[in-house]
């Protein structure tokens, strides 16, 4: 399969933002049950921890490729990657807007019914609004993601 | 899974007559990606008007000589 730095660069993107934040979103899942006190330090700390390992991830790999491919690294982006970083952007807004407006949406049932307040907080995720938009954000990522190996591999 | 694109166009037999240039030499003469310039051989990419004249360009060709528009 013959593919560019910039797509090589997205499936890195890609399969580290999945395999990291899979990973985030399953340990926050287990903190589910613990005082409040204590997950929101469990929480605290994985969330340091992630963004340490993808941060590290990314620096490491992106550095290889770009390395690998010194020539393409320098040109940047030509003409067919802009335009397809402008079509994947569209969908991952759209992703985006869905995620906020789900998180708007429970903080307007929040406050006008109080007592699902009592239930939502027997599902005892630590910041829950916190985490829903940080899902949100993860999800338009690998929308932009997928589509922009999508149209690197299918053309327009 | 490729697209079927209205344009067609004669860059690889032009790279042919043109003492075998490269994909890599064609892309680094009109500044695109080696990727670039095979996806618009195989039409699974329609060039701007810009990349479409520097490529006849570079060829000593017009553009209609280069690139053929085939309506549906």
């Amino acid at each position: 399969m013959d593919m560019s730095l910039k797509e090589k660069s997205t499936w890195v993107s890609l399969i580290s933002t999945i395999g990291v934040f899979g990973y985030y979103f399953y340990g926050i899942l287990g903190l589910v049950g613990l005082p409040v006190e204590v997950a929101l330090d469990n929480a605290l700390s994985l969330a340091i921890k992630i963004i340490t390992i993808i941060v590290m991830l990314e620096i490491i790999f992106q550095s290889l490729l770009a390395v690998s491919h010194h020539r393409e690294a320098n040109l940047g982006n030509d003409e067919r990657d802009k335009i397809f970083n402008d079509k994947s952007h569209r969908i991952s807004y759209v992703v985006l807007v869905i995620g906020v407006f789900v998180t708007l949406g429970r903080i307007v049932i929040v406050e006008y019914n109080p007592s699902f307040t009592a239930e939502l907080n027997s599902i005892q995720i630590p910041m829950l609004t916190a985490h829903i938009l940080l899902l949100s954000f993860i999800l338009a990522e690998v929308a932009r993601f997928i589509s922009l190996i999508f149209y690197y591999r299918r053309g327009r | 899974m490729a697209v079927d694109l209205p344009i067609s166009n004669k860059i690889r037999e032009l790279r042919f007559f043109a003492n075998e240039m490269t994909q890599q030499e064609l892309a680094e003469l009109v500044g695109v990606t080696r990727q670039t310039i095979m996806a618009i051989e195989k039409s699974k990419y329609s060039p701007t008007l810009e990349l479409a004249f520097k490529i006849a360009e570079i060829f000593g060709q017009s553009i209609e000589e280069v690139f053929q528009y085939h309506p549906k």
